[in-house]
């Protein structure tokens, strides 16, 4: 396969905005190269004239166009490639944002198994080779090739026997480059696949250093990269030998053009066909098609990336979510009731079906503005029931539903807008207080976001910081409590108004005092909204109307909180038991 | 403070220095490629005079020289390319196992600053770079001596022309050195502009659920367009800046061409003056001459690039010496898979009694750490340590463990100093679960050995002790299934309790917690405790909790506050005598 066809799929629908631009970088390219063919004719006229002894004076003008014209055309050179570069990166950079954003809606399930870091080298880094490969296309590849072809029509105007000639081994030599190149670009792939695999694995080094080195794991993970390393570089030198093997092409290339000039030169001018300066012309153009074909033959290693990374780009692009969004029904204001209609989900659908299912026929029913806390064992589901309310997955079967409609009737954006979920883990970036609270929307005023950090009591904090939201924080959360995370999350919710909150495991990692400070804020939250509290802890469900207990996906208990924590068998009233010293501290 | 430029040229030579054998091979064949053009030229000199002065050569002469010299070159250019991937991907690998053995070798809590994706780009980026520019030093050794060759014999043509056709060349390397700070400084623009997009990237797909829950992928991708037009505009000028420069040596080959026809007009007018041959000899050398010239001057702009990568790798080593990134070290690509070492068990490893002693710290820039802390855990001894969010605990953790460098204090293991924490407590003298653990992309067999030889046996004895055996019932392939960020998802919880049976796998004496329990269920957590203390008889263990199961537990719990412990005792006495311990517990449930 030419996997130029693919180029130009993804390309042209992002070059189609930059016409104009494109329009431009052609005239003045192709102006460039008109100029670089004119040369040569100069020198011819020159050479001739100076062996049929005309005189100096009638000699030095041309001489003088031929520098004036090889100026002209360097500088014709520089503004094409300013605009093949602009028209590159821009071109690429909305296929960057483009898959980006595909990416970021693809479903859980692929991001579990795809790590940041190797994400990095797909979006970041198979793109811009492709930026690379297009900057460099159309001026090495391209342009060279109308050079290419210009040489030969003047040529076959000088002679039709070195037209000819010269026409068969360039066609010659192209087809064999195309041969060749599709044995390189497998192998690029290989060794960029492996690439991304060691900076993966080295992106995990970096974020589980304190695991590694307290547990006196550093030698063997030093083994493992050395692993890593010797799978890589066996492919490494197939690869550079797929990289040899076009090289070989380009000095074959020059080879063959030298016999077919001492060939045909010997003849022509043996028989008076040719002037001395004609032959020099011919190995003149000859001599000059070999540059544009080093440059191809060089541009084929960013074209082997560019392929390799290509392949990789529409094998992205071409995955499609498990979570499909095709529901056009909106969801009412307000709290919303839900129900889960004989919900059974497991986590490994695509494989053989080894897994049990994590949720198994659940049903039950939530009315709207009442508060339901779900207990149970870790791996019982709890979190899982998080993740499809919010339909980060969906069951294989039964449905959810938010006020009668099933979740997959809601528009994906519409439901997340609607219903609102805070983890354990608060994720944040390297950015502003403003940027990590709005997501990076800009539509959001501060005046809306200061209301916000007041009433969750966020404002003395906020104080003591120097630069207000415009302070930075770190991805890792340095600088920043557990509890001071939380209640970013909260102020992330509150700046929606969701009719359903779930607060997942939501207060476990924090000091009984700033718990006070969140509970007070989870008060407010959940104000006039249906809730679902996920929680290890008695403590943080005591605010919950219902109770849910889960166990291995089945609901081993439901009820009303205060009849359940009443009746000495319930399952429930054991567990307040059990944690009682915890409630009673 | 002003950042000190890496010292490249010492860098780039200890580099080469571990891999002498490959890089003079790769000197000798790469100054060949560059020196063999010399032949064809002379070929078509022949060529061109044979047709002017009618020396009745035959054609097939010419075409069997330049075809013997074609198959040489191939053979050359093969064995070239073979030798410099070896050398490249042997000298690329060391410069990042240095990089990885300098992260693991330095306190590990302050191993990595700045974000995964900017550290990434060390490890990918500047590594090629300066790879590049190593390899590129031979190349330079072969457009030297090109150069030197073809001045040589055209001096023998015509002395004057020569001088006066290649004296501009001068002007490219001046160019190229006069534009390559600029050159530098656009290209570090570049850089740091991909570094924020590696950064944003990593980031928005490390917080990818956030993300999805709050609906806000659009406005998300919103600051990736904006970080993306940044780079174009950085990348756009590094391009033209090194197309302009380009234009310049080009200019000189064409300029050059025009003055030969100037000058020669003349001679090569009269009889006896240049012939064709000879005139096509110095187009053609001047070709490549401007070519080596160019390259001179593009390299020196390189090699200044290169700066911008090493001084960029040289603080990723924080403090370490510079030339620490390129020690020449055995990467083990051939011969039997490296194997890893496992410690013995000694008699004087068994911990009687670890003492601190004026333990402080303070993290750079921050208010937070912890200051004069005085401590003593006897063996079999269960200590919970408490506190606010923010009290120090943690940090009073990765002091006694050597995971920062504390700048006050000792730490005495059976009443000797230990001298260095991050080499003394590991296994099997200690072992550590941090409060929010990774696990790697690996089976969970390689994840809870990390290199030991245990016996299934003992791996499920340790996955009992954690709690974590009907966890483990649920995975598709047991002990094979691969977890981490690339294999099955696990609970919060879940990892806690592998990282605590990755712990407790080690049988260490110490065995250190933070916070085991925050994702765990109240039985979970009964269960685990009771167990841990039942079966692992001896260990002593020092755990960061606020929760009653491990604190009723303990025999001595430690409260803190601001960094210092402000109240030491059983739970029964802190609560009797410690009003701020009594405060902190008296808004934790009823």
């Amino acid at each position: 396969m030419i996997p130029v066809r693919s180029y130009v799929r993804i390309l042209s629908k992002y070059l189609r905005p930059l016409r104009g631009r494109v329009i431009l970088l052609s005239v003045v390219a192709l102006a460039a190269i008109g100029l670089q063919l004119a040369g040569p004719q100069l020198i011819r006229g020159f050479l001739d004239g100076a062996t049929s002894g005309r005189p100096t004076s009638e000699l030095i003008p041309l001489a003088v166009w031929f520098i004036a014209i090889a100026v002209l055309q360097q500088a014709a050179k520089v503004w094409a490639t300013y605009l093949s570069v602009d028209v590159g990166w821009s071109a690429t950079n909305d296929l960057r944002a483009d898959l980006a954003e595909h990416v970021l809606h693809l479903d859980m399930g692929f991001h579990k198994t795809h790590t940041p870091g190797a994400l990095i080298e797909r979006i970041d880094g198979d793109v811009t080779s492709l930026s690379n490969f297009f900057s460099s296309f159309t001026i090495q590849v391209i342009g060279n090739l109308i050079l290419i072809v210009g040489i030969l029509v003047l040529l076959w105007v000088e002679n039709v026997l070195v037209g000819l000639g010269v026409t068969v081994f360039v066609v010659l030599i192209f087809s064999a480059m195309v041969k060749v190149q599709t044995i390189a670009v497998p192998r690029w792939k290989a060794v960029r696949a492996r690439s991304a695999e060691l900076m993966g694995f080295i992106g995990e080094q970096l974020g589980g250093t304190e695991d590694i080195k307290a547990n006196g794991g550093d030698r063997f993970m030093i083994a493992r990269f050395t692993k890593i390393l010797r799978l890589w570089l066996p492919e490494q030198v197939r690869g550079r030998h797929g990289f040899s093997m076009l090289w070989a092409m380009g000095i074959t290339a020059y080879i063959t053009g030298l016999t077919v000039v001492f060939w045909l030169g010997s003849l022509l001018f043996g028989d008076g066909t040719m002037t001395l300066g004609s032959v020099y012309l011919v190995f003149h153009y000859v001599q000059m098609s070999q540059d544009p074909m080093e440059h191809i033959r060089s541009q084929m290693e960013d074209f082997q990336k560019a392929g390799a990374g290509i392949a990789r780009v529409e094998d992205l692009l071409a995955r499609s979510s498990a979570v499909r969004d095709e529901g056009n029904t909106l969801l009412p204001d307000g709290a919303l009731d839900v129900t889960f209609d004989s919900v059974t989900f497991s986590y490994n659908d695509e494989e053989d079906d080894l897994g049990r299912p994590v949720l198994d026929s659940l049903e039950f029913k939530l009315p709207a503005g009442r508060v339901l806390g779900v207990l149970g064992r870790s791996g019982s589901g709890k979190s899982t029931l998080a993740r499809l309310l919010t339909r980060l997955y969906d069951p294989q079967e039964g449905a959810i539903r938010l006020d009668g409609t099933a979740l997959i009737d809601v528009p994906v954006e519409d439901l997340r807008h609607r219903v609102a979920m805070v983890t354990q883990d608060v994720q944040l970036f390297g950015a502003s207080i403003r940027d990590n609270l709005t997501f990076f929307n800009h539509s959001v005023d501060d005046a809306r976001l200061l209301e916000v950090i007041e009433e969750l009591g966020l404002t003395p904090w906020l104080e003591t910081l120097d630069a207000g939201l415009d302070s930075r924080l770190e991805a890792s959360g340095s600088g920043l409590s557990a509890g001071q995370a939380q209640l970013l999350a909260f102020t992330r919710i509150f700046l929606r108004d969701p009719g359903l909150v779930i607060l997942d495991e939501a207060s476990s990692r924090l000091d009984p005092a700033t718990e006070e400070l969140i509970e007070r804020a989870v008060g407010r939250l959940l104000k006039n909204r249906t809730g679902i509290i996920i929680a290890h802890r008695l403590a943080t469900i005591e605010r919950a109307d219902d109770i849910l207990i889960l166990e291995d996906g089945h609901i081993v208990e439901a009820g009303d909180r205060i009849g359940l924590a009443n009746d000495p068998d319930s399952r429930l009233s054991h567990l307040l038991t059990t944690g009682l010293e915890e409630v009673l501290a | 403070m002003s950042e000190r430029d890496a010292p490249t040229a010492r860098l780039m030579a200890g580099a080469i220095k571990s891999e002498p054998w490959r890089y003079g091979a790769n000197v000798v064949i790469w100054a060949s490629i560059w020196l063999m053009p010399v032949i064809p030229a002379l070929i078509v000199r022949a060529f061109f005079d044979s047709l002017e002065l009618e020396t009745g050569a035959n054609a097939i002469t010419f075409v069997a020289a330049i075809l013997a010299y074609g198959l040489g070159r191939l053979a050359v250019m093969v064995t070239g390319m073979h030798n410099d991937v070896h050398f490249e991907f042997r000298n690329a690998s060391q410069l990042r196992r240095n990089m990885l053995e300098r992260i693991y070798e330095m306190p590990a809590a302050q191993a990595v600053q700045g974000s995964p994706g900017e550290m990434i780009s060390r490890f990918r980026e500047d590594v090629d770079h300066t790879q590049e520019t190593i390899s590129w030093t031979v190349d330079m050794v072969g457009a030297t001596l090109f150069a030197t060759v073809a001045v040589w014999i055209l001096a023998g043509i015509d002395a004057g022309l020569t001088v006066a056709v290649f004296a501009p060349l001068v002007i490219i390397v001046v160019v190229a050195e006069r534009l390559g700070g600029r050159i530098k400084r656009y290209r570090q623009d570049a850089q740091e502009a991909t570094g924020r997009i590696t950064e944003a990237v990593g980031e928005m797909f490390g917080a990818v659920q956030s993300i999805k829950v709050a609906g806000a992928e659009h406005s998300m991708v919103g600051n990736l367009r904006g970080l993306n037009d940044r780079r174009r505009r950085a990348m756009v000028r590094d391009k033209v800046l090194t197309a302009g420069l380009e234009s310049v040596f080009w200019n000189t080959v064409s300029v050059g061409t025009g003055l030969i026809l100037l000058i020669g007009a003349s001679s090569l007018a009269a009889d006896n003056g240049l012939t064709i041959g000879e005139f096509a000899l110095f187009v053609y050398f001047l070709g490549f001459v401007t070519d080596a010239g160019y390259f001179v001057g593009i390299f020196i702009a390189r090699f200044k690039q290169a700066t911008v990568s090493y001084t960029r790798m040289v603080k990723l080593l924080r403090g370490g010496p510079a030339m620490r990134l390129v020690e020449k070290v055995d990467l083990e690509l051939t011969g039997p898979e490296p194997q890893v070492p496992v410690a013995p068990r000694r008699a004087s490893d068994r911990l009687e009694r670890l003492e601190v002693r004026g333990l402080s710290y303070q993290y750079p820039r921050s208010d937070n750490g912890i200051s004069d802390v005085d401590l003593t855990l006897e063996r079999g001894s269960f200590t919970v340590v408490t506190g606010r969010i923010g009290a120090g605990k943690t940090t009073l953790l990765r002091a006694m463990l050597g995971l920062v460098s504390t700048d006050e204090g000792e730490i005495l293991w059976n009443g000797a100093v230990i001298d260095d924490p991050a080499q003394w407590m590991v296994p099997p003298h200690a072992a550590y679960t941090p409060q929010v653990p990774s696990l790697f992309s690996m089976s969970l067999r390689d994840n809870l050995r990390l290199g030991r030889d245990d016996t299934d046996e003992e791996i499920h004895t340790a996955i009992m002790s954690a709690a974590l055996e009907r966890d483990l019932a649920d995975m598709p392939d047991g002990l094979d299934t691969m977890v981490g960020p690339r294999g099955m998802r696990l609970s919060g919880g879940q990892v806690q309790r592998t990282a605590a049976a990755r712990m407790l796998l080690r049988r260490p004496e110490l065995l250190v917690f933070d916070d085991l329990s925050s994702a765990l269920d109240v039985e979970t957590e009964q269960t685990l405790w009771r167990r841990l203390l039942e079966e692992q008889k001896g260990a002593t263990a020092l755990v960061v909790s606020h929760r009653q199961p491990a604190l009723q537990r303990a025999d001595q719990v430690i409260m803190m506050e601001g960094g210092r412990i402000v109240a030491q005792g059983t739970y029964a006495e802190l609560l009797e005598t410690s009003a701020a311990f009594t405060t902190l517990w008296a808004g934790n449930g009823a």
